[in-house]
Formats: structure tokens, sequence, C-alpha cells
């Protein structure tokens, strides 16, 4: 591997481009073993009340934190104050700047706040934190968000958990091929084969969470997507022969842009 | 037995006052031989018990007056006070200084008509709902518990210490946490006023020691302050670091962040903030997520 093949991300180079979720695994036993056949090396992690009472082992005691970048989330947070406070905390915590930023603006389908997470990112970026947004397949957006400082932007490819696949291919294809910092497709990807769909588009990264902590034999299938992921790097190296034909998105304004009463 | 002294019974006031006071309070057991529980609650009341109660299941009331009598005898002499398990029959006879009563003993307002303002009851309780029911009643203090599974009552679901807590919640009167406690602090700082034991001192190899232990462990948890950790009202002594609470809670300060009255403590202030009384804690740690 070259040093072109690498991401970076903020302070961290990273070899996979498959960053590994670890909510929702079968134990934490079967969570180790999928990071490890996996190869990732940045891992997600959520932060949440200590149980005072009782038992306090968590799906992370098989797991050595020190191996790994920690991408800590801000699931759960309703506002960008209530982002920034988890964010302060996941710092406190595991001594790392990195922060996915999450803001849930529709409870049922978990779908991102726009302007929210625009604030908290924008808020996070002047605090020094290396800040992966979590954001809608819009376009637009993603640029505003690359713009504000995001390390990554991280479009959903469907709502989180769904494994519903790239909804709406020509959207994050746009953003693929658009944004100014890499790009790593968040949420809903379910298969192998939509992991390597958006590698061989150009993303720079997946992160994967419910596609192999729900999966039959997730430790299997995290080698899959491990597999997908290298294949999708691979063949977007290579040049996709798609892409040479012209007018491939074969989109154009429907109003003219002449005559527009400015300038 | 002769006819009992009434002159040196407590009055009425004298009887709650002492009961607030109150932070040791020791159950005899059902395997003891009857001969020997005098010595035992003896000895119990040496060490600092502040109530005892004579609790045999097996034998029927009649014969257990004249013990219940005697122990009455001991536990005024050595300033404690005496209560008699279920039978208000047996608090009568002996004219105990009370009786306790579990939820499907003699009603508590029957007991009260018979026993007169004088004697103290309480009650079992076991669940919240219980908890409040019970302060519409004329009783003077109220368990809860088992706290953890014990060999005492081998048919009770255990509670917790979250039921101490929620107990302490609604209740205008003493609590009394109780079931499978062998220590004096757990209880006071889930909320209760005593610790109420039974195999920690009666199988004590000594039990005036094992009763002096608990009572200065329960003592010292009294001048604890609430605070709300993690969104549950607890309880944290005097002058206590959040690295000391950490402690407490059996977590180092690696990978946790703790946030008290909504500003995050820096790794260098854990072991100096002192954690004041009614603060809002928050301890978090990493859980899995995606």
């Amino acid at each position: 591997m070259t040093e072109e093949d690498r991401l970076h991300l903020g302070p961290a180079t990273l070899a996979s481009r498959l960053i590994h979720g670890t909510g929702k695994f079968p134990s934490a036993q079967v969570l180790a073993q999928s990071i490890a056949v996996s190869g990732a090396e940045m891992i997600t992690l959520a932060v949440r009340r200590l149980h005072l009472d009782g038992d306090r082992r968590s799906e992370l005691e098989g797991l050595d934190l020190a191996r790994y970048h920690l991408l800590p989330n801000t699931a759960g947070a309703r506002s960008a104050e209530e982002a920034i406070r988890l964010a302060h905390l996941a710092r406190a915590a595991g001594l790392s700047d990195f922060i996915k930023v999450e803001v849930v603006g529709h409870e049922a389908s978990l779908l991102p706040d726009p302007l929210a997470t625009f604030e908290a990112t924008s808020r996070l970026v002047a605090e020094g934190y290396t800040v992966l947004p979590y954001t809608s397949d819009d376009v637009a957006l993603a640029l505003r968000l690359a713009e504000a400082g995001a390390a990554a932007v991280m479009p959903g490819a469907a709502p989180i958990g769904s494994t519903l696949g790239v909804l709406n291919p020509h959207n994050i294809r746009l953003i693929i091929e658009e944004c100014p910092v890499p790009v790593i497709v968040d949420a809903g990807l379910g298969a192998p084969s939509d992991a390597l769909r958006v590698m061989e588009w150009g993303a720079a990264g997946v992160l994967v969470n419910t596609g192999i902590a729900r999966a039959g034999n997730p430790v299997e299938m995290a080698r899959a997507f491990a597999a997908a992921v290298e294949a999708g790097l691979l063949a977007h190296g290579a040049g996709l022969a798609g892409d040479a034909v012209e007018g491939r998105r074969g989109f154009g304004a429907s109003t003219p842009a002449a005559g527009l009463p400015v300038g | 037995m002769g006819e009992l002294d009434t002159a040196l019974e407590l009055g009425s006031e004298q009887l709650r006052n002492r009961l607030r006071a109150s932070r040791l309070y020791v159950v005899t057991d059902d395997v003891s031989l009857l001969d020997s529980l005098p010595g035992l609650v003896q000895a119990a009341v040496a060490g600092g018990a502040d109530l005892v109660q004579l609790r045999r299941k097996r034998e029927p009331w009649t014969e257990l007056v004249d013990l219940a009598r005697s122990l009455q005898e001991i536990c005024r002499r050595g300033g404690a006070l005496f209560l008699v398990n279920d039978h208000v029959d047996l608090a009568l006879a002996a004219r105990t200084d009370g009786v306790h009563l579990g939820q499907g003993d003699t009603a508590v307002q029957e007991a009260r008509e018979r026993l007169g303002e004088r004697p103290l009851i309480g009650l079992s309780t076991h669940d919240s709902e219980q908890a409040l029911q019970a302060q519409l009643l004329p009783l003077d203090y109220i368990a809860a518990g088992p706290v953890r599974a014990t060999p005492t009552k081998p048919e009770g679901v255990a509670v917790g210490f979250q039921q101490v807590t929620a107990a302490a919640q609604v209740t205008r009167v003493p609590v009394v946490a109780i079931g499978g406690l062998d220590e004096g602090a757990s209880a006071i700082e889930a909320g209760a006023d005593m610790v109420a034991v039974v195999r920690a001192v009666c199988a004590a190899p000594d039990p005036r020691l094992a009763a002096q232990r608990l009572r200065r462990e329960a003592q010292a948890a009294t001048s604890w302050r609430w605070i709300r950790l993690n969104g549950e009202p607890r309880k944290s002594p005097p002058g206590e670091t959040v690295l000391e609470l950490l402690a407490r809670l059996g977590v180092g300060r690696s990978g946790v962040a703790v946030e008290v009255d909504g500003r995050i403590v820096p790794g260098e202030q854990l072991g100096t903030d002192v954690v004041r009384e009614g603060a809002v804690v928050e301890v978090v740690h990493f859980v899995g997520g995606g």
C-alpha cells in the first residue's frame, strides 16, 4: 500500500477504509473478533451513563481501546447543544478529539437535523475537534459542512439501522464527486455490495454497524465487508469503464440560467 | 417471672425520640436455641444495638412470653428498644416497646387499636406502593427489603438498594433497610435511617463486636448528604471528592467522564473537587454505538 492509498482524517492515518461500529453485537466476544478480522483501525462508540449498581460489563470489555482510533458519536442528541455536551463528555472520557456529530431531527427515521448538525460541527471545529458529521444525502449541506471545517462528511446511505442500502445513489455519488473533504458513507449499508458500490464511486470509506452486527454470522460478514471495501477502493483507483461515457449523470436545469435579473 | 415494673417503661414520646436516633436494629434468628437468646441480645445491646426484635416463626407465641419479658428487661437496662415480630398478643403479654408486622400479619390499624398509643409499630414493605400506603397507617417506622437475597427469608425477592431509596423518598417515618446486610453504611447511603441485620450479628463469632462495628458504620454514614447521581437520588459523605465518589462506585478515572452541575470536571481536579450537597453529578463511559 502506498501513502496515497491511506486515508488522512485529522491526526489519524488509516490504511483500512472500513470504520467499524460497536453497537448491537450479540456479544463482546463476537464484536472483538469482528473488528479483528475486518482490519478496521477506527471504531465508533457512544457515551452513556455508567450503571450505578449491578452488572457493569459492556460490549466493549473485550477490546483494547488503546489500539484503535476512537470515533465517539453524539447519538441521542436532539440539538446542537446536546451534541456539544456529549462531545465534551466523550473527549473527557477518551482523550480523543474525534467526534462523529449526530443530531437527530426526525425521531421515527433518525434522519439528521441539518441546521443543528451544521451548528454543532462549526462550534466543535472551533473548539479544536476533528469533526465527522453524520448528514443527509444533500450535496449543498455536505459542501457547507466541509467549508465549516469538517474533517470528513458522512452522508447516510439510508436511515440508521435500516440496512436498506444506497437509497439515492445519484445524491451519494454527487457528494463523493463534489466534496473537497473525504466522504465516508455512513448508515444503512446492509450488504457488502452496498459498500463496494460507494467505494467504486470514490468514497473515502464506509462506516458499518448494523450490517455486520445483525448478520447471521457477524464475524464472517465483517470479513466480507472488508473485502468489498478493498475491492471498491481498487476499482475506483482503476477507473470504471462507464465513467468514460459522456453525459453519464444526465441532468440539467429545466429553467434557463440566462436572463436571471442579477449582476 | 413476676410483675413487670411498668414505672421504668419509656413513655410514648421517649420511645419515638429513641427510635429517631436509632441506627442499628438487630433481629433474632430462627436457628439459635431459645435459651441462648438472652445472652445474644445482651451482647448485641452491649455492642450498640438500638432496637432488638424477637423473631421466631416456629414456636407458638404463647411459649415466648417469658422470653420476651426477659429480653424486654435486658433491652431496657441496656438502653435499647425491644419489639416482637407478628404477635400483638405477645406484645401485650410481655408489655414490649412495640411490635413489627409483615404485610400479611395483623392489620396495622387493628394492632394500634389493641396496643394503644404507646407501643411502636413497624411494618415490612417490599415495594414503593406498600411504602406509600404505609404512610396513611398509624405506624412508627417501615422496613424496606429484602435488599439482598437472604436465607432468613428464602421466599423474598431481593429488591435492592433502589427500593430503600424509593421508600426514603415517600416516607414520613424512619426507614429500616433489611435483607442480607453485613455492612452499616450502604443502606444509610441509600437513604435508610436504620440498618437491620439478622445473621450479621446473630451468626457472628462475636455478636457484640459485630454490633459495635455495624453501629459505628451506620452512624458515620448518617452525615451523608443527598446528591443526584446519574439521575438517581444518592448520598455522599461530607467532603467527598469526585475521585472518592468514583472509587466508591468501583471505577477508576480512566475511561469515564464526570460532569458536576453541567460542567465537566477536568482530570486534574477529580481528586480535589468536592461533591457538594444537592450536586447533580453525571458519570459516563463508553458503550457500543454506531
